[in-house]
């Protein structure tokens, strides 16, 4: 039997349940129904709620294991809004946090639930729709904060001051087009990390069965394939972890920018 | 029902494929996902942000207060028990040295009743002694007293020895003055 090499037949979206498309004035059809990405999405923020709910029942001072880990999640946030917004940082925690755990959630789902091949393992955040929503998200947000806390002075976010007011016709430019280019970065970034991580791993692992179902001499071969495949995934695993990591962070650093837009 | 329009993804979707193209470019499926994420995010964002994060802060921060609570009654216990410490020690101290002037006027007391009882001893050793002394005195005297009289008689017994008759008390005390 031939296994194909398609690694990217597991970024396939399918609908699971079928619902009626909507028309959007402006927009043009929307369909609703749910595929398989959406049910991944639904499941992570599920499991969250479910985590948290559990983890946080008892609030007791002596936590049990459920709860020291909930705890020790949400102290990294907390550490990361804390040291990079500083003082103000608690207020855009539950935000941060968020995005953090929605994050982690379907980056871990698409590794922990994978074997079962169908949306319980689909890894929603290879979806670039998906990282893009998330990156427009952070944009907006931080647009909205700088200025409900700014006002208009959030333009100064684009003009440095302590320049020499020449420069500014090259730095304005520069700093808007990086400034509108930091949503597109964390999609992207996220994305790729994701699409790249799963594209390897999934070649890697059709090797091991084409290779073994070839003649003994090629076994030696498939046996490598199925080690790398062992170590791509303990590596895709702190992928899964890091890229929420960082996206956390990059959060904290544009909201900072805007918080503390006097001290630019 | 759920495998046609899979059915029809799949077929729609394989010349795609074989061109190169990535499965999330396919945008017909973005609008869906994105409203679905957006309205996910925000049910989670509304649970997670009025409901269970403030149970996890609240646990945490109850814990952070009952460990600054406790240890800031070790430490005034601890103190408590310095302030107690020094205070016993200074008791001790006091006591001791009460002990000490105590024993020190027992021996004062003592050693003044033991000379005053003394001095009285030699007062009436010197009396006794003076009385032996004069008793003495009086004896010798007398017994001096008795040694011419002795002297007479025995001087009168030799006389009459020797002369054969007694010789007159006038000539005996003329013989011995």
């Amino acid at each position: 039997m031939a296994t194909p090499i398609d690694p990217m037949h597991q970024f396939l979206i399918k609908k699971i349940v079928e619902l009626p498309t909507v028309t959007v004035p402006g927009l043009g059809a929307l369909d609703l129904s749910i595929t398989n990405s959406i049910a991944a999405m639904l499941l992570a923020a599920t499991l969250i709620m479910v985590f948290y709910g559990f983890a946080s029942a008892k609030a007791a001072v002596i936590p049990g294991r459920l709860q020291t880990v909930g705890e020790l999640l949400y102290g990294l946030v907390d550490g990361l809004t804390s040291s990079i917004i500083g003082h103000d940082g608690k207020k855009y925690l539950p935000f941060v946090f968020t995005l953090f755990a929605f994050v982690l959630f379907c980056n871990l789902q698409g590794m922990l639930f994978g074997w079962t091949g169908n949306f319980l393992g689909f890894t929603a955040t290879s979806q670039l729709a998906v990282t893009l929503t998330l990156g427009m998200l952070v944009i907006l947000t931080v647009i909205a904060v700088g200025f409900a806390k700014n006002g208009l002075k959030f333009f100064k976010l684009f003009a440095p001051s302590g320049v020499p007011w020449p420069l500014y016709f090259l730095l304005v430019p520069i700093e808007i087009i990086s400034f509108l280019i930091r949503p597109v970065t964390l999609a992207l970034r996220l994305f790729g990390n994701m699409l790249g991580g799963h594209v390897v791993l999934k070649i890697f692992a059709t090797f091991v069965s084409i290779l073994l179902a070839m003649a003994p001499a090629y076994w030696l071969v498939g046996v490598l394939s199925l080690t790398s495949v062992v170590a791509l995934t303990a590596l895709e695993f702190m992928v899964a972890f890091l890229q929420a990591f960082v996206f956390a962070v990059l959060t904290c650093v544009y909201l900072n920018d805007v918080v503390h837009l006097d001290s630019h | 029902m759920a495998t046609e329009p899979h059915g029809t993804v799949e077929t729609t979707e394989a010349p795609k494929h074989e061109s190169g193209g990535l499965p999330q470019l396919q945008f017909e499926h973005w609008g869906g996902q994105i409203v679905w994420l957006l309205l996910i995010f925000a049910v989670l964002f509304a649970v997670l942000s009025k409901v269970l994060l403030p149970r996890v802060s609240g646990a945490i921060e109850t814990r952070g207060a009952k460990i600054a609570g406790d240890i800031a009654d070790a430490r005034r216990l601890k103190d408590e028990a310095e302030v107690q410490a020094r205070a016993a020690a200074a008791e001790v101290a006091e006591a001791r040295a009460k002990a000490q002037k105590t024993a020190a006027d027992a021996k004062a007391v003592a050693s003044a009743a033991a000379a005053e009882r003394q001095a009285k001893e030699e007062v009436a050793l010197a009396e006794k002694l003076a009385a032996a002394e004069a008793r003495i005195q009086i004896a010798r005297d007398e017994a001096m007293g008795h040694v011419r009289a002795v002297a007479s008689e025995t001087a009168g017994a030799i006389v009459q020895k020797l002369t054969g008759k007694a010789a007159t008390a006038a000539e005996l005390k003329a013989s011995l003055a």
